[in-house]
């Protein structure tokens, strides 16, 4: 077995293709994009409820808060991806025309969130989540 | 002391024209599983019928390389239910299993000049599309020719060739519907 390892390790190509499925298939739900814009938001506000630490238990907590508004936003991205180039399909383009717009406005403002504690900024990502989940349930009534 | 830069033109050589991939998930199933390795011939498969049934490789809207196979040929008229129609024929799928789930359901897809309809072996667990559309012949990068990996299912991914049945009787059958065996 371990001969059959080794010789895999040998042989293995250094390229991964997916025969994927975004489990679970051909049920597409928003939730999880505004639960991550939620989190960012959140993590905003702890941040700037914790100012600036001067202890070795506050730097662990601003550590975390940014560790998880780092993950958060890009969960965003990455929900917000699947949506858009999953399930997203030529009839909702005429239903909503500006639908690329605004899913890459929100690939922006993810990124602006990750490099910035301003909740404002963290607000406007949430938003405009939340207007992209709207436009997903319109295409389901 | 011709036989290092022979070897080495002849590496380049089959690295222009071949590449291989590691398989990663189950949509492929039962032809492929994850941890398969293939070699996969670049560019888009032959044009014509030869396409039909080869696996390829594109990149999707997210980035990923994917691997999928052609079950629509430019220019036909497809619909994806129960089961799959081309030009009003079921398509005989012996290497598919399972059946597209009612939320992938499509109506009449009729498929540009250079359109092709990929859809993953195992129906019930693939993002293809079903979800995504069909997609033009310049997305396809690839065309898996060969498994070298594992040992046990070592052959060539040769496409399996098309097989349609007759055209169903009732012409108004719902999407992609066979019609049901008559009852003694």
């Amino acid at each position: 077995m371990k001969i059959k390892n080794r010789v895999a390790s040998l042989l293995r190509p250094n390229q991964v293709a997916h025969a994927h499925c975004d489990i679970p298939c051909g049920i597409y739900h928003p939730h999880i994009a505004q639960q991550g814009a939620e989190s960012v938001e959140r993590m905003c506000v702890l941040i700037g409820e914790l100012g600036s630490p001067s202890d070795s238990a506050g730097h662990a907590s601003l550590s975390r808060y940014v560790a998880e508004k780092e993950k958060a936003a890009e969960l965003v991205k990455h929900e917000v991806r699947i949506l858009w180039g999953d399930y997203f399909k030529p009839p909702h383009l005429e239903m909503f025309p500006d639908l690329h717009t605004k899913a890459w406005t929100i690939m922006k403002l993810a990124g602006t969130a990750r490099g910035s504690v301003k909740i404002d900024d963290a607000k406007a990502l949430r938003a405009a989540v939340d207007e992209f989940a709207d436009m997903f349930w319109k295409t389901k009534a | 002391m011709l036989i290092l830069p022979a070897a080495i033109a002849l590496v380049r050589l089959l690295r222009s024209r071949y590449y291989r991939v590691e398989v990663a998930g189950d949509s492929m199933r039962p032809t492929l599983y994850p941890g398969d390795f293939l070699i996969l011939r670049r560019g888009a498969p032959a044009s014509g019928d030869a396409a039909a049934g080869a696996i390829v490789a594109l990149h999707d809207a997210t980035g990923r390389l994917i691997l999928k196979r052609v079950i629509g040929l430019p220019g036909e008229s497809l619909r994806v239910g129960t089961a799959v129609l081309i030009n009003r024929r079921p398509l005989r799928e012996p290497y598919a299993q399972g059946e597209t789930p009612q939320a992938q359901f499509r109506g009449a897809n009729q498929l540009a000049p250079d359109e092709y309809f990929l859809i993953g072996d195992n129906r019930e667990a693939s993002t293809d599309s079903r979800d995504f559309g069909a997609v033009t012949r310049a997305r396809l990068e690839g065309a898996a020719v060969f498994r070298y990996w594992p040992p046990g299912r070592l052959g060539r991914l040769a496409s399996p060739g098309r097989v349609l049945g007759a055209v169903p009787p009732d012409p108004e059958l719902p999407l992609g519907m066979i019609p049901p065996r008559p009852t003694a």
